[in-house]
């Protein structure tokens, strides 16, 4: 059921992204297509986007791969985020800036109406700029809350590969379809954080839940142009301990960590997936520094980590600034 | 490009110390004490060279923590008392301008101790000063 989902889903993006270019040449309605709603497309669309753009995701490699869909995904981000402090207030001032970028690339098989095997190929990239701000509560010297706004501007282009026998089944006009989207993205979140040390071993875990809404613009195809609500929830712990390793007299930490990250409004067709968990372990290097003479920025770290989930797998190396 | 530089150039300035045997303490939270005296709340104190105690409140919703600092400070050096989630609420850097980017943090100083008492009534007026 889900793959037919899918692939009436991609059939109708198709249908609807072709048809100005030339109606006359195009059946008037794709058999089955009727099921589908708009949404389904739009949801498949944004999922993307903001998997790849939502603030406390860093950077990973996810394959999808079930029965009739293979699929890739990557995402990156380089950014930082800090608290600031305002004197003669308790809570303190939250700021991020990132750069996020992520690819996709979809292969799903599927068999006609007509009993014809046939396959999809999309390719999907986005880029995008994020900037938060928000306000740190501290409840007592363990404890935060931490609500935060964050705004993103994300660019979004789009490539559908239509198997030429569907294209010649249906007297399709092309068998390529390109599609850009501009979007704005408003993330509320609110973090939960506790940190506690153990002698010389730091315990640290978080919880976030983020209220995500999508406005989407596109000149091309009007079912992106819309605007969606999403939401998510993350949890993450970490634990970290000395080393007896130092570079230029600073000290590096290892950790161990786990996230597990839900997608709660999307709909697990749009991507195959709507929830992972990722282990690994990092090195961090306390090189604490001050830039601007503005912020502090305590480590920068690598980490390499291993993602599972339902029908989703994959890793995630990188670095880390915190 | 000279406009980008120029404003570059002044991120980070060299800390303007009182000249004679002082050092400079910056905090990002009130000093109320100093070398056992209480002050008025302060964040920026030319304070002697060799050792000092100082008190600085870290505040929560909760709890006020009261950490004690004590150290020798150098002349002609700054320090700075600032949260990093460390083993305490508060720690104490040397402060040292690295270039115009960016300045460094070194040799961390625990306080003695934090001790904690519930949350002063006070609400503290305002005057934002990000740092």
């Amino acid at each position: 059921m889900k793959a037919v989902v899918t692939i009436h889903l991609l059939l109708l993006m198709l249908y609807v992204s072709i048809t100005p270019v030339d109606a006359a040449s195009v059946t008037p309605a794709l058999p089955g297509l009727s099921t589908i709603s708009e949404a389904d497309i739009r949801e498949y669309a944004i999922a993307f986007v903001n998997m790849s753009t939502s603030p406390g995701l860093e950077g990973a490699t996810l394959t999808v791969d079930n029965d009739r869909r293979q699929s890739d995904q990557w995402r990156s981000s380089l950014g930082f985020n800090a608290e600031f402090t305002l004197k003669n207030h308790i809570f303190n001032g939250y700021w991020g800036m990132a750069i996020v970028g992520g690819r996709l690339e979809d292969t799903i098989e599927l068999i006609a109406d007509n009993g014809n095997p046939v396959a999809l190929n999309i390719t999907r990239d986005v880029v995008g700029l994020r900037g938060s701000l928000g306000l740190s509560f501290p409840i007592d010297k363990y404890f935060k809350l931490r609500p935060f706004l964050s705004f993103i501007v994300s660019d979004l282009q789009g490539d559908l590969i239509l198997d030429d026998q569907l294209v010649q089944d249906y007297n399709l006009p092309t068998n390529r379809v390109k599609t850009t989207a501009q979007m704005w993205s408003g993330v509320g979140t609110l973090e939960a954080l506790y940190n506690r040390w153990y002698g010389n071993y730091q315990l640290k875990v978080s919880a976030q839940y983020q209220l995500n809404y999508t406005d989407s613009f596109s000149e091309e195809n009007p079912i992106l142009d819309t605007a969606v609500w999403n939401q998510a929830a993350q949890f993450n712990v970490m634990f970290t301990g000395p080393t007896r390793l130092s570079s230029a007299a600073r000290p590096w930490r290892w950790n161990t960590y786990a996230s597990y990250v839900n997608f709660l409004s999307t709909n697990k067709t749009a991507l195959g997936y709507d929830s992972y968990l990722e282990v690994g372990v990092g090195l961090d290097w306390e090189m604490n520094i001050k830039p601007f003479d503005w912020f502090g920025w305590q480590y920068l770290g690598i980490k390499a980590g291993v993602i599972g989930g339902e029908n989703i797998e994959g890793y995630s190396v990188g670095l880390t600034a915190r | 490009m000279v406009g980008c530089c120029l404003v570059l150039s002044a991120c980070v300035q060299a800390p303007v110390i009182k000249e004679g045997d002082y050092a400079l303490l910056k905090s990002n939270y009130p000093v109320v004490s100093i070398n056992g005296t209480e002050t008025e709340p302060a964040y920026r104190l030319d304070i002697p060279a060799g050792e000092n105690t100082l008190v600085i409140v870290y505040d929560t919703y909760r709890f006020d923590y009261y950490c004690t600092f004590t150290w020798k400070a150098e002349a002609g050096t700054a320090y700075e008392v600032t949260d990093q989630y460390n083993k305490y609420p508060l720690t104490l850097y040397r402060w040292v301008r690295t270039n115009s980017v960016w300045a460094s943090r070194l040799d961390p100083i625990d306080p003695q101790d934090c001790s904690s008492e519930p949350r002063r009534s006070k609400t503290p007026e305002q005057t934002d000063d990000s740092q």
